[in-house]
C-alpha cells in the first residue's frame, strides 16, 4: 500500500491522568485520506489518544501531557494554539448518536452559524451536501424541519457525522461509532467512511475487530498506554509482528 | 485465563480428523507398498476402498473448516491455519490416489512380473510414506523444522525415480517386446515422484500456516 502524506505525526506522546499513565511515549504518522483504526482492550489509551488529537482532553482536570503532536507540521500544544479551530478542522463523532433536540436542518446547521454563515440559502446549501455526504439525505429531506430526535439510531448517528461535514473538517475523529448501531446501520456507516476517506481523514477507535478489518487501511494496536504495533491492517489481521497482537485479535487475550 | 474454549475444542476436533485422514491415507500406501513387495491382490482392493473413506473424510473436514471460519472469524495464525487445512486435506486426498495408483500397478504387476529389482520402487514409496507422516505431524505440532525436513527428503525420491526410469529404459533396449511393462513401470515410479511433490506442498502450507511467509522448499 502506497503510504499517504502525513496529517498527524506524533512523537514521544506521553499522558498522565493524575499519577496513572495512560499513554506511553507513543511515536507515530498518521496519512492523510486514509482511515486509520485504533484498537485494544478497554483502558489500553486508545480513545485517550483519540482525544488528545483535538485537544479534547484538556477539558479533564489533572491531564499532563508530554512529547508533541504535530498536526500539518504545527504542534497543537503550542501556546497561541486555537483550540476552537483546531476542534473545527479535527471534528469528532460519538460512541452513542447525540442529536441536539431540534431539527434535523437545524443539527446540521448548528456548526456554520456558529461560524458566523447567516445566509439562508448558503445554509440551505451546506445541509445539503453535508447530508448527502452522509448519505442520509435521501431518507430526511421530505422532514428536515421534524425533530432530530425521531430519526433513528442509524440515522442519528449519520446525522451526528453530517453535523461534523457541515463546518467542513479536515479529520473526523470517531470513537465507537457504530457500536451502539444494529449491522445494517452499521454498514451504511462502514460504506460512508469508505466514500469520506477520499476527501477526509479518518481516525476510528472500534471494539470490532473485524470493523477494523473491514474499513481501515492501517491499524494501531495499544496496550495498557503502549502502541505495540502500528501497521498495514490486512498485513496486521493476517500475520501480526507482535504475539501481543495475535493474542488480542484472535481473541485469545490474558 | 484461557478464552475462546469452544473455537480451541472445535479446532482440536479438526487436528483429529486430519490425523485420522493422515493415518488412512498411510495405511493405505502401506498396503500398496506390500501389495508390490507381495503381489497380494486383496491389498491392493483394499486400498481402493481406504481411499473412497480418504475422499468422503477430505469433504467432512472442509465443511468443519469452513463453517469454523463463518462462526468464528479467525484472525492471523488461526485463520492461516483454517486456510492451511484446504491445502492440507486436498494434498492428502491426491496422495492417496497416488496409494491407489501404486495398488494397481501391484495388481498388474503380479499378473506380468518385472524380472528385475524393484527395489527402488519400494524404497521411494517407503521415502514417501515416512514423509507423509512426518509433514502431518509437523502440522499437528506447529513443528517448521519438521516441515522442512520431511520436505528436504523428496531429493531421496527423484533420485530413486531419476535412476529406476534408466533402469527400465534399459531393460526396454534389451527387451524391445516388452513395451507396455515398461510403460507402466515408469508410470508407477511417476505416480511415487508426485506423491513426493503432494507432501512438499504440504510441507510448504505447514510453513506457510506458522509463519504467514510462502516459501518454495523444494525447487
Amino acid at each position: 500500500m502506497h503510504d499517504s502524506p502525513v496529517k498527524f505525526s506524533i512523537k514521544g506522546l506521553d499522558l498522565w491522568y493524575g499519577k496513572t499513565q495512560a499513554l506511553k511515549k507513543i511515536d507515530v504518522d498518521i496519512g492523510e485520506k486514509s482511515v486509520t483504526a485504533l484498537i485494544g482492550p478497554s483502558g489500553c489509551g486508545k480513545s485517550t489518544f483519540l482525544r488528545t488529537l483535538n485537544r479534547m482532553n484538556d477539558l479533564i482536570d489533572g491531564v499532563r501531557i508530554e512529547g508533541s503532536v504535530l498536526y500539518e507540521d504545527a504542534d497543537i500544544f503550542a501556546p497561541g494554539t486555537d483550540v476552537i479551530d483546531l476542534r473545527k478542522r479535527v471534528g469528532m463523532v460519538f460512541q452513542k448518536p447525540n442529536p441536539f433536540p431540534m431539527s434535523v436542518y437545524d443539527n446540521v446547521a448548528y456548526g456554520p452559524r456558529v461560524h458566523g454563515v447567516k445566509d439562508k440559502a448558503a445554509l440551505d446549501e451546506i445541509v445539503e451536501r453535508s447530508l448527502k455526504q452522509a448519505a442520509l439525505w435521501e431518507e430526511v429531506q421530505g422532514r428536515l424541519r421534524s425533530s432530530a430526535l425521531g430519526l433513528s439510531g442509524g440515522q442519528q448517528q449519520r446525522l451526528c457525522i453530517a453535523r461534523v461535514l457541515a463546518v467542513e473538517p479536515d479529520v473526523v475523529l470517531m470513537d465507537e461509532p457504530t457500536s451502539a448501531l444494529d449491522p445494517i446501520s452499521t454498514a451504511k456507516i462502514e460504506t460512508l467512511l469508505d466514500e469520506l476517506k477520499r476527501r477526509y481523514t479518518i481516525i476510528i477507535v472500534t471494539h470490532n475487530m473485524q470493523q477494523a478489518g473491514r474499513i481501515s487501511d492501517k491499524t494501531a494496536f495499544f496496550l495498557m498506554g503502549d502502541l505495540v504495533e502500528y501497521s498495514d491492517t490486512k498485513e496486521l489481521f493476517f500475520n501480526p509482528r507482535d504475539e501481543r497482537t495475535e493474542n488480542y485479535i484472535s481473541g485469545r487475550f490474558g | 485465563m484461557t478464552t475462546r474454549i469452544q473455537f480451541n475444542e472445535e479446532l482440536g476436533r479438526l487436528h483429529h480428523d486430519i490425523l485420522t485422514m493422515g493415518a488412512r491415507v498411510e495405511e493405505d500406501l502401506t498396503k500398496a507398498l506390500l501389495a508390490l513387495k507381495t503381489g497380494d491382490v486383496a491389498l491392493a482392493k483394499e486400498v481402493k476402498a481406504g481411499d473412497e473413506l480418504v475422499n468422503a473424510m477430505q469433504l467432512k473436514i472442509e465443511d468443519q473448516a469452513a463453517k469454523l471460519i463463518a462462526t468464528q472469524q479467525p484472525v492471523a495464525r488461526d485463520l492461516r491455519e483454517l486456510v492451511t487445512v484446504f491445502k492440507i486435506t486436498d494434498n492428502l486426498e491426491r496422495i492417496g490416489d497416488h496409494a491407489v495408483h501404486l495398488a494397481k500397478a501391484a495388481r498388474r504387476l503380479s499378473e506380468d512380473p518385472y524380472p528385475r529389482s524393484l527395489e527402488r520402487l519400494e524404497r521411494m514409496a517407503a521415502v514417501d510414506l515416512a514423509m507423509v507422516h512426518e509433514a502431518v505431524a509437523a502440522y499437528l505440532e506447529h513443528d517448521e523444522a519438521r516441515a522442512r525436513a520431511a520436505a528436504a527428503r523428496d531429493d531421496e525420491v527423484d533420485a530413486e525415480h531419476k535412476a529406476f526410469v534408466q533402469e527400465v529404459l534399459a531393460y526396454l533396449a534389451e527387451n524391445p517386446g516388452k513395451a507396455q511393462q515398461a510403460t507402466k513401470l515408469i508410470a508407477t515410479s511417476s505416480f511415487l515422484e508426485r506423491l513426493g511433490d503432494h507432501v512438499t506442498n504440504l510441507c510448504e502450507a505447514v510453513v506457510f500456516m506458522l509463519t504467514g511467509a510462502h516459501t518454495e522448499l523444494n525447487e
